[in-house]
């Protein structure tokens, strides 16, 4: 069952909403997360037909948007149900909401709209839709719970109207106001009328007791369908929606009058113990007359509303037509130049080709390359160009926003402020662990950083847990030997933690890390032996690695120069670590000799989600940088 | 040739020509726009002062934003785009430039009506709520909203205060950068510690102690942090920029809010909460503005 329905814009107000069940409001918000801001998941484009989805805590959320108002429709229900209907719901609601709302939306200045009248439109979608999937989804069928004096017929046919429960579901109701409708407030879960109507609007073949169809047909005429029933009510219905919702926009009159009027009928019946026999058939008949003439209002207006909505979007799709492209072609180069065109795909794909090569040849993957340009797509699909910029200019300030959003991190990457927090709270020195393949600079990159932190007065303990290479040890023990040189001025202190080699890798970095704690080292710094990221036997060995020495980070050290295989690399360092553990950061090697061609930096996050947190700049121990997110996105579009 | 001359312009001007008639035809036909183009711009009402809502997510910055449209707070989720309205100070707070005079007066009335700026407050789009702080022109004062019961816990107090210290530091370098010797116009910042109605929070004085704690160790480390990649890079990039600057007096001892007030930036922390089992209670944060409207 579907457990909330909510509009909200990107601005992060909610203007509708309908709870059936209250969901915790983190649900969307990890929603907006996750999708909208980290992009972490990428949802699949809509022409594959079906909506994204994206799961938590349980629950399925499906959402679509209305990207030139702003606007992001969610769908919650619990992930064990499965509905079939949301897509369609989804698209209907946006149609509909859009249709009404559009205008009050675009006039900004203001953050919140009246959209209490949007409850019966959403209703009514919703009984329809659950109406022509298959009722005996995932209705409960609870006998209703009514005194004692309905008769017989009508709890025999009560179980064919799963609809008929309806009613009792608003009680969780929060949006502002709840619709009349469908919430008839007294005991008599009756609301007969109402009942039959739908059934026989959304499911013309739905099964009748022989007794039920002739009660009804008795009772209420313009429910049991006939073609001539049908023509009339349709000229009833035509005259009525001129009286009562003729002037929807100025919003004096509003359904909720006419229900309540109805609806006020209703429980006087139910106040009275009257038996159904009792009722007598002209007041039904008026009764569900009056309803159904309502509900038929409302379902043509929908209906005429989103087929407009429907029409506006096929027209706003090229012309098939000789003339009417060629106009549309020279309208489309005017506007253009001038701004305030409609951006399509057509539009975007061949200055987005353009902007894909570009990137290509600032050494970005083309994995990366070709998922920013989608998400530029999706960005700016549907939005009109501002006045006076082109399809171009659009595209590299979209660009220019996807890019620094990916490369700026979610939380601060002060290393020095976590060690400082780690060492205040635990008696664990802080450790710290370098991986990477083979020759990218993992032990530079590692002495750079033991400098930087031997600059703040740290004590370094640098554990040599490659002990697979050759040379590697001694090669770290020259470091530390220059390290203790420089650092004799600024006051920290750096050792070594070696046991030479073919010992494992593991039981030597959480000796180290004994050993440090014993001794009174603050930092410990892990080189670790380097692997190819397809070299399976090694890679796994990591997994034991990270549950041994259980480092604070893990930094992944990527040369500046490799391309393609950036991407495989850090996917696959990323996930080595076992489940629930990841790379916490990239260190970037050797970005002096690339010049602009900063492209695997945006590769190795785009493929991760994980910030980069070093630069190495340079042949020196100082020559370490943060990044500026700024100044490489400046390089890249340049 | 004298003006009076046959062939003069005066008498060209007077005469039948085509050329006459079509050079005024065309001034009586543009003229009327263009003196109404220039009215209309220069009577174009001039921009509501600017108050900036800043402040990490899910502080409640767009729950007072709706509440101070509204009156009701509205249902919010995160946001991921800016959002400005145009807001009217609620009667129970004469705006302080207009206070002599009585409600009704239009003046009264202009004065009480400001724009208040939304910005999303997740860490990946703060770069553009502070790219506003620095380039639009007309704000006021800055409302940095924070969640009082998640600065009990030091990754939420962290986060505030890393984002707390950028908003100052970018108005210090605002005011240290202006090329006028009299300084730019003071932006007065709000420290609004929200939610108080929440049983973990903490009160609005303490949230002022353990920011102050926290930003005093921002500083520390950023001073001894890395420089950042910018002119390794780039290479030409305006290396001014790279210059590092510290927040406060020299960055030295503990940080302290006073401390702002040398660079034109007073700094007070008031409490409220925008939702609550007994209702709103943000008046001191109306008041707050009301003061610097
Ligand atoms: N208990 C309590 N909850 C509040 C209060 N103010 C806001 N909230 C809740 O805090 C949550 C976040 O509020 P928002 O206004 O969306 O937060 P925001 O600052 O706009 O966050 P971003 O848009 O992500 O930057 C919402 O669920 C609010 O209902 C308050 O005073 N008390
Ligand atoms: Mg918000």
């Amino acid at each position: 069952m579907l457990d909330t329905f909510e509009i909200l814009t990107t601005s992060g107000v909610v203007l509708w909403s309908r709870t059936y069940v209250p969901v915790g409001a983190n649900v969307i918000d990890s929603l907006i997360r996750d999708v909208f801001i980290e992009e972490r998941i990428v949802p699949q484009p809509d022409d594959v037909g079906q909506k994204p989805t994206y799961k938590k805590d349980g629950y399925t959320l499906k959402w679509t948007t209305a990207k030139d108002l702003g606007l992001i429709f969610v769908a919650v229900y619990q992930s064990l149900v499965h509905l079939t209907w949301i897509d369609k719901l989804l698209d209907n609601v946006r149609a509909l909401f859009t249709g009404l709302y559009s205008e009050q939306v675009k006039e900004k200045k203001a953050s919140t709209i009246d959209t209490q009248k949007f409850t019966p439109y959403f209703e009514r979608q919703i009984q329809e839709l659950e109406g022509q999937s298959d009722a005996s989804t995932d209705v409960k069928l609870t006998p209703p719970s009514s005194s004692g004096n309905d008769s017989a017929e009508e709890k025999e046919h009560a179980p064919t109207f799963p609809l008929l429960q309806k009613p009792q579901r608003p009680l969780y109701d929060t949006s502002a106001e709840s619709t009349p409708v469908v919430t008839p407030s007294n005991s008599r879960p009756t609301t007969p009328g109402q009942g039959h109507l739908i059934m026989a609007k959304g499911k013309p073949g739905q099964k009748l007791s022989r007794r039920d169809r002739k009660k009804v047909a008795a009772t209420s005429a313009p429910a049991s369908s006939g073609d001539e029933a049908n023509v009339k009510r349709k000229g009833k219905g035509a005259t009525k929606k001129n009286r009562v919702w003729g002037e929807f926009g100025a919003d004096e009159e509003d359904p909720d009058v006419v229900l309540d009027y109805s609806q006020s009928d209703l429980r006087g019946d139910g106040a009275e113990q009257e038996t159904l026999e009792e009722i007598k058939p002209e007041t039904w008949g008026r009764k569900t007359g009056k309803g159904q003439f309502v509900l038929k209002d409302l379902d043509e207006e929908m209906d005429a509303i989103i087929s407009e909505q429907n029409a506006k979007k096929e027209k706003s799709q090229p012309s098939s037509g000789l003339v009417g492209s060629s106009l549309g072609a020279i309208g489309g180069l005017f506007r253009n130049v001038v701004g305030g065109k409609t951006l399509t795909k057509e539009d975007l794909d061949k200055s987005l080709k353009g902007m894909e090569d570009h990137l290509l040849k600032k050494n970005v993957a083309r994995e990366a390359a070709v998922r920013l340009c989608e998400s530029v797509e999706r960005d700016l699909v549907g939005l009109k160009t501002g006045s006076f910029t082109t399809i171009e200019s659009t595209i590299r300030t979209s660009m220019e926003k996807a890019l620094t959003k990916m490369l700026t991190p979610t939380t601060s990457l002060d290393l020095l402020r976590s060690i400082q927090t780690v060492n205040s709270t635990t008696t664990r020195p802080y450790v710290i662990s370098i991986v990477g393949v083979n020759g990218v600079g993992k032990s530079t990159n590692l002495s750079k950083i033991a400098f930087f932190l031997l600059q703040n007065q740290h004590k370094v303990l640098i554990a040599a847990a490659d002990t697979f290479r050759s040379g590697a040890v001694e090669q770290l023990g020259v470091h530390v030997k220059n390290l203790k040189e420089l650092s004799k001025r600024e006051g920290g202190s750096v050792e070594i933690f070696e046991k030479g080699y073919g010992k494992d890798a593991a039981n030597i970095a959480a000796d180290a890390v004994a050993f440090a704690e014993k001794n009174g080292f603050n930092v410990v710094l892990i080189d670790t032996a380097g692997r190819r990221h397809n070299d399976a036997r090694l890679m796994s060995n990591l997994e034991k690695f990270a549950k041994l020495a259980k480092p604070d980070k893990i930094f992944m050290v990527g040369e500046a120069l490799v391309g393609t295989d950036s991407v495989a690399q850090a996917r696959n360092f990323n996930a080595s670590f076992g489940p629930g553990r990841g790379l916490d950061g990239f260190v970037i090697s050797k970005c002096d000799t690339v010049g602009d061609m900063v492209g695997t930096l945006v590769s190795m996050v785009h493929a991760t989600s994980i910030p980069v947190v070093f630069l190495g700049v340079g042949q020196h121990y100082a020559d370490l940088r943060g990044l500026n997110v700024g100044s490489v996105c400046r390089l890249l579009m340049s | 040739m004298a003006w009076y001359d046959e062939d003069s312009w005066l008498t060209a001007a007077f005469a039948p020509n085509i050329a006459t008639i079509a050079v005024t035809l065309l001034l009586a036909l543009v003229l009327p726009f263009l003196v109404h183009a220039f009215i209309y711009r220069a009577q174009s009402p001039a921009a509501l002062p600017t108050f900036l809502l800043i402040g990490p997510s899910g502080a409640g910055k767009t729950a007072f934003l709706t509440l101070t449209e509204c009156n009701t707070p509205a249902n919010t989720h995160t946001s991921t785009a800016p959002l400005a309205i145009d807001a009217l100070l609620p009667d129970a707070h004469p705006p302080s430039s207009a206070s002599f005079r009585s409600a009704g007066d239009p003046a009264y009335e202009r004065a009480r009506r400001f724009l208040l700026l939304d910005t999303p407050g997740h860490g990946k789009l703060r770069r553009l709520a502070l790219a506003q702080l620095t380039s639009a022109a007309n704000i006021r004062a800055i409302i940095f909203v924070v969640d009082a019961s998640s600065v009990a816990d030091e990754a939420g107090l962290n986060d505030a205060a890393d984002y707390l210290h950028d908003v100052l530091l970018s108005l210090q370098k605002r005011y240290t950068g202006a090329k006028t010797s009299k300084g730019p116009k003071e932006i007065p910042v709000l420290v609004a510690a929200n939610k108080l109605d929440v049983f973990t929070a903490l009160p609005p004085h303490v949230v002022k102690v353990s920011l102050e704690r926290a930003i005093t160790d921002v500083r520390k480390s950023r001073a001894k942090g890395l420089k950042d990649s910018g002119a390794a890079l780039g290479g030409t990039d305006d290396g001014l920029d790279d210059e590092r600057e510290c927040l406060g007096e020299g960055g030295e001892g503990p940080f302290e809010f006073r401390q702002m007030e040398e660079v034109g930036t007073t700094v007070d922390v008031q409490g409220g909460n925008v939702l609550g089992g007994d209702g709103s209670d943000v008046d001191k944060w109306w008041a707050w503005i009301a003061e610097q409207l």
